[in-house]
């Protein structure tokens, strides 16, 4: 008799909800080329078995000790029905210097009806998997769920559901002038959704892209606060940025104050290329981001830039990882949150230089402001070097708006009001900043002082 | 300088690593209920001693060994440790002075430059030697029995001042606190006590030498301090150990206590024996160390050099109670070869205004592994409390690893916590310079760390500061070609 050892049967234990949302998860469908449907079956079916073998983290697990899920887990998300939005809803998202090359998914579908992209050049593709060139240089399968930690229980969980695939793709040596808005909407229901958003950016050697992602609720009003139903957003997207390319990719995320986000962004970067993030995380009763860059050659450069605004009782955490393996390497992450009411912020940065990644240029800093006496803020920056010709460097503060700075502009006739909204103004425009859209920048430093300002006391 | 050259230089040779040949009082090796009881018995010790230990053992069995740290170790047999090993006493009476206690142990103390004898003995240090589980001898009790200031073995203190024992003992690090806590406060054999009046300040500074001898001996020892209204202590640790090729474990715990305006100062350089360049042998340092800040304006003050042990887990800790009170950590760990030490502090602020200064340095050469790991926590209450960490690590070869894990939590408004880190190593240009001026690279990476330790060494008293820079260098030479 051959007994068969399975390291993963061994530690089988049940998660009733979990095997729940596996269960929603797996009856989701999704239309895709035939010549590809035996792939992706394989794919959920792997999933599924990963999914199926490990349970939903708790605040036991180190990585989620800050981070409670146990409200998540009082609600049973169901796959949402399919659903549409009139356009006039839509043009409260629509960027001006991307509004004919807007892609938009409503809960993690694709709606080529709202969709604009007549602006694209040729050498580009911005669709879904189905409308994918059925050509040997847009193998996607090579792709989709070709990273480490692919494992992870919600990244897992989304390959074994995920309604469709949104994909940007730049061929080799195509530079795409344009922003390309990537939009993600989410029609709530009044029976909890479960919404699994899947995207694939790739940029083929030598090209450059720049990408707007936004995750919004499709409500007219300020999403921030209104109680929709509660659903739950699981994204995942991952981004191969190949030899020379350069991809500049903003992420914003303005869930519906009653939804939870657990979103995903991988990142692959090949020799030379560029990838710079600016991660502007606002909404959602519960918001993980986790940020994850992995290093496969030498001369890379990463810039990583996120600012999280909570107030209420919100909880933002961010983790981000970056995981050098070659030489040369310059890297750069600011990272920063404002915190205000009885929100929590939490913020956990990872860095590993092993001893393959010499002459690494490795800079980290995290920054945080409490607005309010019940505000709270956990951060662990981590380095682990075992590399000696390298530069590291981490920093975390934490502190109110500085006594002395608010003396120093009320001393030039600014009143305590004005004073303080400029120094917050100042604050997230570090960030906000390196937004490459002007019209993005704008709305979101408004939004922040229209956040801020109210609960002045 | 010649990749030979540095090889012959990286294994200096470990100077404490000899063996003293000693009759030895020692219990067979395993852990039980009943090995609680008998060296509770065999210290004669008073009844709520005896149940102290039995609820801490008790709790140990409930327990599982924390595997968090950046470390990694076989699993330790617990059965296999001896837990009492003490040398043999001549009568079984208590010695009545110095001259009676066995020659062949004050010369051990003699060898690792710590004389007992009268005409010996360093003028303004009174010591307290520990060889295996007992306490040895403590100098210039009297003289400090004039001002005050109890400082005697704990063992003695557990017959002489039994009521000061059992108000401050378990209090800062309470029995079920860790692990490796609770197996020492349910078996620890001896250590310092200390115990300053109000208003006293201690006369000379106050040193405990601790020694492990016995090849298959875990070395328990607690160390308590109390400082009361207003005193002020200095205090001082060193430590080594024989060269085996098997793991010894040593889990101590040493627990501060500052009353209002209180000072204590608390400084160790841990020598223990590292193991050999192959990672074979050397100490196990889990250690348990802390500091209850519990009066207003008081201020704990931790300075350590940590050279020494195979694998340390180690975080001096300061509870910052008392209102204005401060807490400071100052570290220097350095590792090389196979050592692997996971180390740093923290620095729980509860009061108002506290104030906690973290200063970190990590070198790390050869094959080591060297952490920091420190939290800060700002409690609702701790109005305007600040902090200020900086940890800087070093790395000297490229298979050497630095890591900073710091937690910081924040639950205050007012509160100000600053963390910065670096990592480097030493540059070719400044290698260069030094040359240019016609010094040696040797001599130059010895000048280049101790100005990387400088800030720490500051903290140490004088005649120690000397000493750990010394043993840094002495540690270091060659290992950059």
């Amino acid at each position: 008799m051959v007994i068969f050892a399975d390291p993963l049967n061994a530690m089988l234990q049940t998660d009733a909800y979990l095997s729940d949302l596996l269960r929603q998860s797996q009856t989701q469908t999704i239309r895709v080329r035939s010549e590809i449907s035996g792939w992706l079956q394989e794919l959920r079916q792997k999933a599924a078995y990963e999914v199926a073998h490990q349970q939903l983290p708790t605040r036991r697990d180190e990585e989620w000790q800050f981070t409670d899920l146990s409200e998540l887990k009082a609600i049973a998300f169901h796959n949402p029905p399919a659903v549409n939005i009139d356009p006039e809803t839509l043009a409260s998202f629509t960027l001006p210097e991307a509004r004919h090359s807007q892609v938009v998914f409503i809960n993690g579908v694709f709606a080529p009806e709202l969709s604009d992209l007549s602006a694209l050049p040729p050498g580009v593709f911005v669709g879904n998997l189905m409308g994918l060139p059925l050509e040997a240089n847009y193998d996607a399968i090579k792709y989709i769920a070709h990273q480490d930690d692919a494992s992870e229980v919600f990244t897992a969980l989304n390959s074994t559901g995920f309604p469709d695939v949104a994909v940007i793709w730049a061929e080799a040596n195509v530079t795409v002038e344009m922003p390309i808005h990537l939009l993600w909407l989410t029609v709530p229901t009044p029976n909890p959704a479960l919404i699994q958003p899947r995207g694939l950016i790739i940029a083929d050697p030598g090209s450059s892209l720049t990408v707007i992602e936004q995750y919004g609720v499709a409500i007219a009003a300020c999403s921030d606060f209104t109680n929709t139903p509660p659903y739950l957003n699981n994204a995942v997207v991952e981004v191969f940025t190949r030899d020379n390319a350069r991809v500049n990719h903003t992420r914003y995320q303005r869930e519906s104050g009653s939804g939870f986000h657990i979103g995903k962004t991988v990142v692959v970067q090949e020799r030379d290329s560029h990838y710079t993030t600016q991660s502007i995380n606002f909404g959602a009763k519960l918001s993980r981001h986790h940020l994850n860059i992995w290093q496969k050659g030498p001369n890379t450069e990463t810039y990583l830039n996120g600012l999280t605004l909570a107030d209420h009782s919100q909880i933002a955490d961010t983790h981000s990882l970056i995981a050098l393996n070659h030489p040369h390497g310059i890297t750069d992450q600011l990272h920063k949150c404002i915190v205000d009411a009885q929100a929590h912020a939490i913020f956990s940065g990872k860095v590993f230089v092993p001893q393959a990644a010499q002459q690494t240029q490795a800079a980290q800093l995290n920054r945080n402001l409490l607005l309010s006496p019940q505000a709270r803020v956990n951060t662990q920056p981590q380095l682990q070097i075992t590399a000696d010709n390298v530069k590291c460097t981490h920093g975390a503060t934490v502190s109110q708006i500085d006594a002395d700075e608010l003396f120093y502009l009320q001393s030039r006739g600014i009143n305590a009001e004005q004073a303080r909204d400029l120094l917050l103004d100042a604050f997230a425009a570090e960030v906000l900043d390196r937004i490459p859209l002007a019209s993005l920048r704008q709305r979101l430093s408004q939004c922040v002082a229209c956040r801020t300002e109210e609960l002045f006391v | 300088m010649s990749a030979t050259s540095v090889k012959t230089l990286v294994n200096q040779p470990y100077k404490y690593g000899f063996i003293t040949d000693i009759e030895a009082d020692t219990l067979p090796p395993g852990l039980s209920e009943e090995v609680v009881r008998l060296i509770s018995a065999k210290k004669n010790e008073p009844e709520f001693m005896l149940e102290f230990r039995l609820k801490a053992y008790r709790q140990w069995l409930t327990m599982s060994e924390p595997n968090w740290a950046h470390v990694g170790y076989p699993p330790i047999d617990y059965q296999k440790i001896i837990y009492y090993s003490a040398p043999k006493k001549k009568d079984g009476e208590k010695l009545a002075s110095l001259d009676e206690v066995d020659p062949a142990l004050l010369e051990t103390f003699e060898k690792l430059g710590i004389p007992l004898s009268e005409q010996k003995r360093l003028g303004n240090v009174a010591v307290d030697a520990i060889f295996d589980s007992v306490s040895i001898a403590t100098t210039f009790k009297e003289k400090l029995g004039e001002a005050g200031v109890i400082f005697c073995s704990i063992s003695e203190a557990l017959q002489e001042h039994p009521e000061l024992v059992e108000k401050y003992l378990g209090t800062v690090v309470p029995i079920g606190d860790n692990y490796f806590a609770a197996l020492n406060s349910a078996v620890f054999s001896d250590g310092s006590f200390v115990y300053i009046p109000k208003g006293v300040t201690c006369p000379m500074e106050l040193s405990t030498y601790f020694r492990i001898n016995n090849g298959d001996t875990g070395q328990f020892e607690r160390t308590l301090i109390v400082a009361e209204e207003g005193a002020s202590v200095s205090y001082l640790e060193g430590c080594t150990a024989p060269m085996y090729d098997s793991n010894q474990l040593h889990a101590a715990i040493v627990e501060l206590v500052a009353l209002d305006n209180a000072d204590i100062k608390y400084s160790t350089v841990q020598n223990w024996y590292a193991g050999d360049e192959n990672g074979k042998g050397g100490i196990y340092n889990f250690v348990t160390k802390r500091g209850l800040c519990k009066g207003v304006n008081s201020k704990i003050s931790w300075t350590q050099v940590e050279t020494g042990s195979a694998i340390t887990w180690k975080y001096p800790s300061c509870v910052l109670v008392g209102d204005n009170s401060v807490g400071e950590f100052y570290s220097i760990a350095l590792t090389n070869n196979c050592q692997q030490a996971d180390t740093g502090t923290k620095m729980v602020h509860i009061g108002r205004n506290t104030r906690s200064r973290i200063i970190s340095k990590g070198i790390s050469a050869g094959n080591s592994q060297n952490s920091y790991r420190g939290l800060v926590k700002m409690g609702p209450k701790a109005k305007g409390a600040r902090n200020y960490s900086q940890c800087d690590s070093m790395l000297i070869g490229d298979r050497a690893q630095a890591n900073t894990f710091p937690y910081i939590q924040v639950d205050n408004q007012t509160a100000k916590v600053e963390h910065e880190a670096s990592t480097s190593k030493i540059g070719e240009d400044q290698l260069f310079y030094f040359a240019q001026r016609g010094i040696s690279s040797e001599d130059a990476i010895s000048m280049l760390i101790s100005g990387f330790c400088k800030d720490v060494f500051n903290q140490l008293p004088m005649e120690f500061a000397a000493e750990a820079d010394k043993l840094l260098s002495l540690k270091l030479e060659g290992t950059v070609g």
